[in-house]
């Protein structure tokens, strides 16, 4: 686009633009994926040097029926989280996508969650989902029914911490489907009404095909996200009980800052990094056929 | 007249919708001005008891003077601004070699920025932590301000979006003025990028001020901790005081509620258009 203007710069200006960007990249990306890769072949507590045991991290993972528990629940998380962080932006965006005096002071209210820490979010909804004292379970009682112990329940936990994690970041999804909304010009659906489709008609036969890109779009940040459960986890049940909240990105920290098994947490941590790159280019490939060709 | 009885009707939903993003924060405050007594009254109060009586700050003076939370605070606000400072100056500068010059390489650069964006920091973390220790930058905040410096994806990915949509007229004026690239940078380009840097500098101090993993691994000593590391070691230690817990809380997310009020306007613009470019 800009090839008539070479003369403005020399060959060697632009890395001088790049520079810290391209070390940042090598640094603190490119260089600790290749060593994490051969570190996941060692034994190592951080001390020493690491000792080169091959694939026994990986054997060791395959057999383990932790290790497998902790696949189920990331795959598990993920699915919770994908499924309602969409449903609930999507539900959110269409509510909210209205010129009404005030609207904005909700749209805020909305999104501040997601501008708080993970920490803070875990400290109240802990203190609110507590056992004997926590408003919620007070209210289920007040009327009648018995309240489950949400983070002690072993199959309630790993849910529970990711309806809290949707909860914290729907706003944010909410505000991208708002924007894909608000693309869709209002003539389409405007003379829909006219032909009498009613508003559930209008809805999937019109703004959801519109929305497909930014659906693909959010469908790919949000299976991102959903790995980035660390803090929550941190904050709310240390992946307990019994690792029944247990995760990936937690068990790598477990493994290689709690118990120093340096050498076993970087096999985990490769198996998280290749399942985001399976997904990564499932995406890509969804995205190649299916979006691109009807757009 | 019926859009309006329509309208009023949708606003009543939307309120009772947004009241479950709010009710948590409400909570966390009120039940922070409440005492040892009540905190565990049921059924619950909806107001804290110590409000409007002489004792209605103690659960804060508490925490701020026993637990030291204006030193915490104080800390996350030098250390991150200045992360957030040069994660804004590398990012531009990179933005501006990716969208307006050309080089070789560009392209694969570019693509690997977008690619590492997508992988969580704990495939990288333990070669990250071995790194800082063997460069002996452990408890120090070097590790906690360089890496938000040089790996910037997002804003760099941000920036090079806005340099392009800069008017092509301002470019061939730099070009028919003779300037070189660094007046192209600094003169022409960056004037017109104050928004999105300005909106870029909040979004990257609100990250690392919410951070937990990195600050938690490579400071130890009790006087270095940000606020968010400080809160977390503050819940093991006073899980059942809660009411010391909720105040320790509002403090360490009040600092962003304020800023975020200021600039929630761009905040969601910039989230806005990063969504439409997908």
């Amino acid at each position: 686009m800009r090839q008539s203007s070479l003369r403005w710069h020399s060959k060697v200006t632009p890395w001088v633009f790049i520079l810290p960007t391209v070390i940042g990249l090598f640094v603190f990306k490119l260089l600790p994926i290749v060593s994490a890769l051969y570190l996941s072949f060692t034994e190592w507590s951080l001390l020493g040097s690491p000792h080169f045991i091959k694939l026994d991290n990986y054997r060791e993972l395959l057999a383990s029926d932790v290790f497998l528990r902790i696949v189920r629940n990331t795959v598990q998380f993920s699915l919770v989280y994908v499924i309602g962080s969409m449903a609930i932006g999507l539900a959110l965006a269409v509510l909210i996508n209205v010129k009404i005096r005030g609207i904005a002071f909700f749209r805020a209210a909305i999104y501040l969650p997601v501008v708080t820490s993970a920490v803070a979010v875990g400290i109240v909804w802990n203190w609110m989902l507590g056992p004997t004292y926590g408003v919620i379970n007070i209210f289920i009682e007040a009327i009648g029914l018995t309240p489950p112990y949400w983070l002690a329940d072993m199959k309630l936990a790993l849910n529970t911490v990711a309806v809290v994690q949707v909860w914290k970041m729907s706003g944010y999804y909410m505000i991208i489907f708002l924007a894909g909304l608000q693309n869709i010009n209002r003539d389409v659906l405007d003379s829909a009404r006219v032909d009498g489709a009613n508003a559930m008609q209008s809805f999937f036969r019109i703004t959801v095909p519109m929305l497909k890109s930014t659906i693909f779009f959010i469908l790919t940040i949000t299976i991102i996200d959903s790995f980035k459960n660390f803090e929550l986890i941190f904050a709310m049940t240390k992946g307990g009980p019994q690792n029944a909240s247990n995760t990936l990105v937690y068990d790598v920290y477990l493994n290689a800052f709690v118990y120093y098994r340096v050498g076993y947490a970087s096999a985990i941590a490769y198996v998280l990094f290749v399942i985001v790159g399976l997904m990564t280019i499932f995406n890509f490939y969804i995205r190649r056929h299916t979006v691109e060709s009807l757009d | 007249m019926k859009q309006k009885t329509a309208d009023r009707y949708r606003l009543l939903f939307i309120a009772l919708v947004s009241a479950i993003y709010i009710f948590p924060f409400l909570w966390m405050v009120s039940n922070s001005f409440m005492s040892d007594k009540h905190i565990f009254s049921v059924p619950p109060k909806f107001i804290g008891d110590l409000l409007f009586t002489p004792q209605m700050f103690d659960n804060y003076k508490n925490v701020i003077t026993q637990y030291n939370f204006g030193r915490y605070t104080f800390n996350s606000i030098w250390v991150f601004t200045l992360a957030a400072v040069g994660q804004v100056v590398v990012c531009s500068l990179a933005g501006f070699a990716l969208s307006v010059m050309h080089f070789r390489g560009r392209n694969l650069i570019f693509s690997l920025l977008v690619i590492t964006l997508m992988i969580p920091v704990q495939v990288t973390i333990i070669p990250e932590y071995y790194l800082f220790l063997k460069l002996g930058w452990l408890d120090t905040y070097l590790p906690l301000i360089i890496p938000s410096f040089l790996a910037g994806a997002f804003g760099t990915f941000m920036l090079k979006e806005f340099f392009s949509q800069v008017p092509r007229a301002l470019f061939d004026a730099g070009i028919i003025d003779g300037v070189n690239a660094y007046q192209m940078f600094l003169r022409i380009y960056l004037p017109q990028s104050s928004s999105p840097s300005a909106t870029l500098f909040i979004i990257a101090f609100m990250n690392n001020w919410n951070d937990l993993l990195r600050p938690m691994l490579y400071i130890s000593s009790r006087k270095l901790y940000t606020v968010t590391v400080a809160l977390s070691q503050f819940q093991g230690q006073y899980e059942v005081r809660w009411n010391l817990l909720l105040a320790g809380s509002v403090l360490s997310v009040l600092p962003l509620i304020i800023v975020f009020a200021f600039s929630q306007r761009y905040i969601i613009e910039s989230t806005m258009s990063s969504g439409i470019k997908g």
